[in-house]
């Protein structure tokens, strides 16, 4: 397998119970790029992510990561390898202030949650400052996580995706509930922790100008089958990609 | 924000505690050091309980086996082998924790009202495992005379005791509780699923965190039987599981003293109420549905509403 392949699906599929919901998907993404998957509600977007990272068992196929088969991985083991994402409904520690949503995930990515004696406030402090920095959440340190706002929650979905240091960052729609202002910074900081580190980025979203605005490739999901993919120009000039979006215009 | 100040606000409320503690005997009559010899020994019981219930946000229904496990480890060997009680205390631990992991390694598997179930029928599997076997452990008869050594004999002495192991058991599990490991247990019982996203592996966790709430009921029931001057199986049974949720939920199972507050609570109308009367579980079940209807959250839980306690600042993170 070529190396430069960080992440690879064959014959991906599921379904629940009798429902078809992701059909033989072959997907492969090269280290290094912003990619996504676009489609209708409902084209399987969210669950091909479920699937690559553990949250639902897989129906048929396989997943790979850097060559190694990953299929049907624990979830834990799934985040320690390198694959981290940032859930499209905001799933974050709604009781534990924003700085320790944050900390708690540096602790487990510097593997120092098994430290039974030193006190946690002690430890990972300039790190948890430094991204709540950077994801724009400084201001909010001290608030418990579960009455930020929309935007800012997401904020943090990020954030604790990227605290894991992963080499492949999953964001599923990580704009929804942002200003257009908040849309761009968040964009723009995913497109610099690209060029930055080479962090190698597969997403989702809506918003047809953060599609064409920030992805190198595109992918088409409809109902659950991969109908086009290729270069953003590449797409909007595909047929069948304009099927999917009928009326909209790519 | 000083220093200083930050300790202070944070610490005065348990100094202030062990002082009192220190202070008791010499105030009130030897009846009364029995029953805070017993707040000790409960609460930590109940603290040890709050690391799966408060911080990890499972019900354990079957911690008394665990506490059962210790005292009858510390029991027969006093009894059976004339150990020295000291020797006993971490022996204790190591039984019931090793208790906890086998049975423990079955209940994290499960969550919430299944993971209750399971532990209160283990604790029951105990229970019934000590009431049996009369050759090794007396059955239902229980074991006597297991007696602290001479300068620990009378109550005063045995209750200074307790409050040493107690207080030293108390400041490790705080410890526990500030921990990157207690934060993660937060994390857990938070959001558990959003713990296996970040790489940690959230079974092994809740089985390493039941093992050390089993080890230190272990420990409480280790100091229980040298008091008690025996142990009987009901120390298993689901009635005793059912102490520490009481004192947690009295106390605020989200605050690190709300179970020892708890107990305090719990044991003292204990003790006064069963002078008046024998209607104790009425007395005990009435308390319980008055803190739980006006005060959710425990006693800590108002305190914490009125503002005495401030959520904790990390504005000044950077400067310290
Ligand atoms: N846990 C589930 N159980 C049953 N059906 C599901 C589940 N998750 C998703 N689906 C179905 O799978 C299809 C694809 O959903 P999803 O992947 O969330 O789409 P998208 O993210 O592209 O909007 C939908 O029809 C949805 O109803
Ligand atoms: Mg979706």
């Amino acid at each position: 397998m070529n190396d430069d392949i960080i992440l690879q699906t064959d014959h991906l599929s599921k379904s629940f119970f009798k429902y078809q919901v992701l059909t033989d998907v072959n997907y492969q993404l090269m280290r290094g790029m912003i990619a996504a998957i676009i489609g209708p509600n409902g084209a399987g977007k969210s669950t091909f992510f479920n699937l690559v990272t553990g949250y639902h068992t897989v129906s048929g196929g396989n997943v790979f990561f850097k060559g190694q088969e990953i299929t049907n991985w624990a979830r834990h083991k799934i985040a320690k390898i390198g694959i981290t994402r940032a859930f499209q409904v905001s799933n974050i520690y709604p009781k534990l202030t924003t700085y320790e949503n944050v900390r708690q995930s540096i602790l487990a990515q510097q593997k120092r949650t098994l430290n039974l004696f030193i006190p946690a406030e002690r430890l990972a402090k300039q790190e948890t400052l430094d991204l709540l920095e950077i994801t724009g959440l400084s201001g909010f340190r001290n608030t418990e996580a579960g009455i930020l706002s929309q935007g800012d929650k997401k904020k943090l979905e990020l954030a604790l995706a990227l605290a894991s240091k992963p080499d492949l960052l999953l964001l599923d729609e990580p704009t929804a509930g942002m200003s257009s202002e908040e849309t761009h910074e968040t964009m723009q900081l995913v497109k610099r922790l690209n060029k930055e580190i080479g962090l190698t980025i597969l997403f989702t979203e809506h918003d047809i100008s953060v599609i064409f605005g920030y992805a190198q490739k595109l992918s088409v999901l409809h109902q659950g089958i991969l109908v086009a993919e290729g270069t953003p120009e590449e797409v909007r000039q595909n047929k069948e990609a304009q099927a999917c979006y009928l009326g909209e215009e790519i | 924000m000083d220093k200083k100040y930050i300790f202070i606000k944070r610490f005065w409320l348990p100094v202030a505690l062990f002082f009192i503690a220190i202070i008791l005997p010499f105030v009130v009559s030897e009846f009364w050091v029995h029953v805070f010899n017993e707040i000790l020994i409960l609460g930590l019981f109940a603290a040890a309980f709050n690391l799966v219930f408060g911080y990890m946000g499972q019900l354990s229904f079957g911690q008394a086996a665990y506490y059962g496990i210790g005292a009858y480890t510390t029991g027969l060997l006093m009894v059976k082998l004339q150990w020295p009680l000291f020797a006993c205390l971490p022996v204790s631990m190591l039984t019931a924790g090793i208790g906890a992991l086998i049975l423990g390694y079955f209940c994290v598997k499960l969550r919430g009202i299944y993971f209750a179930i399971l532990t209160m029928a283990f604790g029951q599997l105990v229970f019934f495992i000590i009431f049996q076997w009369y050759s090794f452990t007396g059955g239902d008869n229980g074991l006597q005379g297991i007696n602290p050594p001479e300068w620990l004999f009378k109550a005063i002495p045995y209750y200074y005791f307790s409050l040493a192991v107690v207080t030293i058991g108390m400041i490790i599990l705080y410890f526990i509780t500030e921990s990157p490991f207690g934060y993660t247990l937060r994390a857990i019982r938070d959001n558990t699923e959003r713990t296996e996203f970040i790489g940690i592996n959230v079974q092994r966790y809740m089985l390493i965190n039941f093992v050390i709430s089993g080890m230190f009921c272990g420990l409480a029931g280790a100091l229980w039987g040298p008091f008690n001057r025996s142990v009987a199986p009901d120390l298993c049974g689901w009635q005793h599981s059912g102490h520490p949720v009481f004192m947690a939920v009295m106390g605020g199972p989200h605050h690190f003293l709300g179970p020892m507050i708890g107990s305090v609570i719990f044991t003292f109308l204990n003790a006064f109420v069963t002078g008046f009367t024998e209607y104790w579980p009425l007395v005990s079940g009435l308390v319980i549905i008055v803190v739980v209807l006006v005060m959710p959250g425990g006693v800590f839980g108002i305190i914490k509403e009125k503002g005495y306690f401030s959520p904790r600042d990390v504005g000044d993170v950077k400067n310290e």
